[in-house]
């Protein structure tokens, strides 16, 4: 007995937080079989098992790798030019306080505004096709990754770069040892918001104009009360925003090893 | 003889955007033995951090002349190396790579540096820490790591700017003893910035007072104790004699600068 | 020179504005004088400004803003009045906090937009829908950081008001809330800058009036002038609201919460 009071001690975070969520799931699958449901909510209403069915489903009829995949592509394209831009750009900012000044009341602007304001604008000019949902993403990521590198380079301590010029470095070796050292943990977590907006802006591309991609396929599903499918599509969505914010998560932990403890950011 | 260091009439003036402009430095005259270990004090703000900063070769003055060894000091310099008050340690380096810096930026290869390096971090008194992180380390230990990069590039002229203000008492304490034993072995030039009569008197060859802002030499005052020092010697009749010579002297800049009643 | 006085004290918004107005009138002048524009696809700054006064001032912009704000206090009301408790109680015993940390972190790290659609479908069009999406996005934000300003308390000052006999109510007031607020402002910033997104993408399905919707409906009609008015409507209140938030930030709290402290 008290090996097991041992363990829970140990381990009462997880327990605790894992046996909730798995509470929640197991509710939700006996709903029906507990309560009879209302006809006009029973035409809403799933349950895990049957999600996991039409997921099946949806693999064995090869439909959802195909949505799939466009949805990657849009996902992938749009972030990679975020960093491709978002960087550089963010170095630049830091380092000239004059191109900072010109920049920033763009950056501002676009920043605040949500991003998916400009879709049908997008829509306008790029057509259905992937480009458009490219363009969202885009924009989307890459206010986090400018932003955070911009603070990085920025936030450079002063002693230090005096420190380093004093045994004799210069421009480009005060960038390698102390500038770029100094943004690195704020890169990495411009990458896991950027990461985060860049899914959003992959979904509410879709939803709103695309044939093909997963978020379509959610969206002609709702119009026609599959909610089978949209829940597959909108757990496929959460599922891979968790993995891919735990892993930078990760990783931006192992880089932080040199700092004392940060304040949760969100 | 032509001073080891010599500065004459040097002048500086900050001008710091939206603000004031503030003059740090105006005739300042200055010079200091080859192998001498100088202390300037002075009340806070009359400049002295900003001389070692125009003898670290990281501010230019406004005016006057500042010589190396006869040469006009111009830039950073490997002769030349600082102990900063804040440290001033690279948090995402280690304790080895740290005391490397100065090594590495000469081009020296990495099995010399981490031979050099390791020396220094045992003659500092920190091996067994090669592999932390500042973050890690307590004040006097980071405060030794700066040290230990400082020497490792074997520089002719030492400038500390208030090292061990940071530290606690006891701390401080050790760490004067063992800058005394370092600097008598390694008969480097230090100039020792600090606000602690006791450490300047305890420390030095020579003191020399400042006058409030802008900073002047004020007076010049020998130190004749017997080296090498030991603690007790603080407790002497003639050590507080010479706290009292210093003392006077800068009583009249403090009652300047700030109005205080003697 | 007293105009180059200016340029440095005023520096940063003189090149901002600069920066704006240059683009603005390069935009207007390619388009007027360079490149014929093709109303289907562009249009002109001039033209906007046209729009701009005819829609917001007494067109149906005005009208579609109020209603976009309905949904959108609703929905952020509601995301305070359940945010802040479940955050607090999270912060305050550890058992909440293992018991709903894992769930609701998982919950804010995913898109909740993708339940749109699902939303949409079982509220129908209309404000409900909408205030839901905005409660459902914008909750988050104020839990968590309800949640860190709590555990963010000093322990130190908690006993300090114990030692002069504070009650419960008294730590509450007199500590706690104090501590926690410049957290809920901070999040209240980010919480809605997501809350806007909920009210835009519920406009865009669901509804037949309000500014996401009026933006839609002016790209599916061509009227490109239009469009950008409302665009342009919603990024200046988005940034006014945004940039208010800081300014209230900085006045209740020195330090920043989170890495977008732009």
């Amino acid at each position: 007995m008290t090996r097991l009071v041992q363990i829970y001690t140990e381990r009462e975070h997880q327990i605790l937080g894992g046996g909730f969520i798995l509470l929640l799931i197991i509710a939700w699958e006996s709903v029906p079989h507990l309560v009879t449901l209302p006809r006009a909510l029973s035409l809403f209403f799933t349950t895990p098992s049957k999600v996991s069915e039409t997921f099946y489903e949806l693999v064995v009829q090869n439909e959802f790798q195909t949505h799939f995949y466009v949805s990657a592509v849009e996902f992938l394209l749009g972030l990679g030019l975020a960093i491709l831009a978002g960087l550089p750009l963010g170095l630049v900012m830091g380092r000239s306080s004059v191109v900072d000044a010109m920049f920033d009341p763009y950056v501002t602007a676009l920043n605040a505004t949500p991003r998916i304001v400009f879709l049908p604008l997008l829509i306008l000019w790029l057509g259905l096709g992937i480009w458009s949902k490219v363009m969202v993403v885009f924009i989307g990521a890459l206010f986090p990754l400018l932003i955070n590198t911009y603070e990085g380079v920025k936030n450079v301590d002063r002693v230090l770069v005096n420190v380093v010029r004093s045994f004799g470095a210069n421009e480009w070796q005060v960038m390698k040892m102390v500038v770029l050292p100094n943004s690195l943990p704020y890169v990495v977590a411009g990458l896991r918001l950027a990461i985060g907006r860049a899914i959003l802006g992959v979904v509410v591309g879709e939803f709103y104009g695309a044939t093909k991609g997963l978020g379509s396929l959610m969206a002609k599903a709702a119009s026609a009360y599959q909610v089978d499918v949209v829940f597959v599509g909108a757990a496929i969505f959460m599922g891979i925003s968790l993995i891919f914010t735990l892993t930078v998560k990760r990783i931006e932990a192992n880089l932080s090893r040199w700092r004392p403890d940060v304040v949760k950011t969100f | 003889m032509a001073s080891y260091i010599q500065a004459q009439n040097l002048a500086l003036t900050f001008r710091p955007k939206n603000r004031d402009p503030v003059t740090a430095l105006q005739g300042l005259d200055l010079e200091v033995g080859k192998g001498e270990f100088l202390s300037l004090v002075g009340p806070s703000g009359c400049g002295k951090s900003t001389f070692l900063n125009v003898l670290l070769g990281l501010l230019k003055p406004d005016g006057g002349d500042i010589r190396l060894d006869g040469k006009k000091i111009t830039g950073p310099g490997q002769e030349r190396a600082m102990v900063f008050q804040e440290f001033g340690l690279l948090p995402w380096r280690t304790v080895l790579a740290n005391v490397e810096l100065g090594l590495e930026l000469k081009g020296v290869p990495a099995s010399m540096r981490h031979q050099r390096s390791s020396e220094l971090i045992k003659l500092v008194g920190l091996n067994g820490f090669e592999h932390h992180y500042p973050h890690e380390l307590s004040g006097g230990m980071k405060q030794r790591v700066g040290l230990a990069r400082a020497l490792a590039t074997d520089p002719d002229v030492l400038l500390m700017d208030e090292p061990f203000a940071a530290l606690d008492a006891q701390t401080r304490d050790l760490m004067q003893l063992e800058l005394l034993q370092i600097w008598d072995r390694a008969k480097k030039t230090v100039l020792f910035v600090t606000h602690s009569i006791e450490e300047a008197a305890y420390l030095s060859d020579r003191v020399i007072v400042l006058t409030a802002r802008p900073g002047r030499t004020k007076s010049v005052i020998k130190i004749n104790l017997p080296r090498p020092r030991d603690y007790e010697m603080r407790l002497t009749a003639d050590f507080n004699d010479i706290k009292a010579t210093i003392w006077n002297t800068l009583k009249e800049e403090l009652i300047a600068r700030t109005g205080y009643g003697a | 020179m007293a105009l180059k006085e200016i340029y440095t004290e005023y520096q940063r918004p003189i090149l901002g504005l600069a920066s704006v107005a240059g683009l603005l009138l390069a935009w207007e002048l390619v388009l007027t004088y360079l490149i014929p524009v093709n109303p289907f696809f562009f249009t002109k700054p001039s033209l906007i400004a046209t729009a701009f006064r005819e829609q917001v001032l007494g067109g149906r912009l005005s009208h579609d803003l109020i209603i976009s704000s309905r949904a959108f206090l609703w929905g952020f009301s509601c995301a305070i009045a359940v945010g802040i408790p479940v955050g607090v109680l999270m912060g305050w015993r550890r058992r909440a906090e293992y018991t709903l940390d894992p769930f609701l972190t998982a919950l804010y790290a995913s898109p909740l937009i993708a339940l749109a659609p699902l939303i949409i479908v079982v509220f129908g069009v209309g404000l409900v829908a909408k205030s839901v999406l905005v409660f459902l996005l914008a909750v988050f934000p104020f839990i968590f950081n309800a949640f860190a300003g709590v555990r963010s308390t000093d322990r130190l000052l908690i006993n300090v008001v114990r030692s002069f006999g504070g009650k419960e109510r008294d730590l509450y007031f007199k500590v706690i809330l104090p501590s926690t607020l410049p957290y809920l402002i901070a999040g209240s910033r980010i919480a809605l800058g997501r809350g806007l997104v909920g009210v835009i993408v519920g406009e865009f399905f669901a509804a037949s009036e309000g500014i996401g919707f009026a933006i839609a409906r002016f790209g599916d009609t061509y009227q490109l002038p239009e469009m950008f008015a409302g665009i342009s409507v919603l990024m200046i209140i988005a940034v006014v609201v945004t940039e208010g938030m800081r300014k209230l930030e900085a006045v209740l709290a020195p330090w920043r919460v989170g890495q977008e402290a732009r």
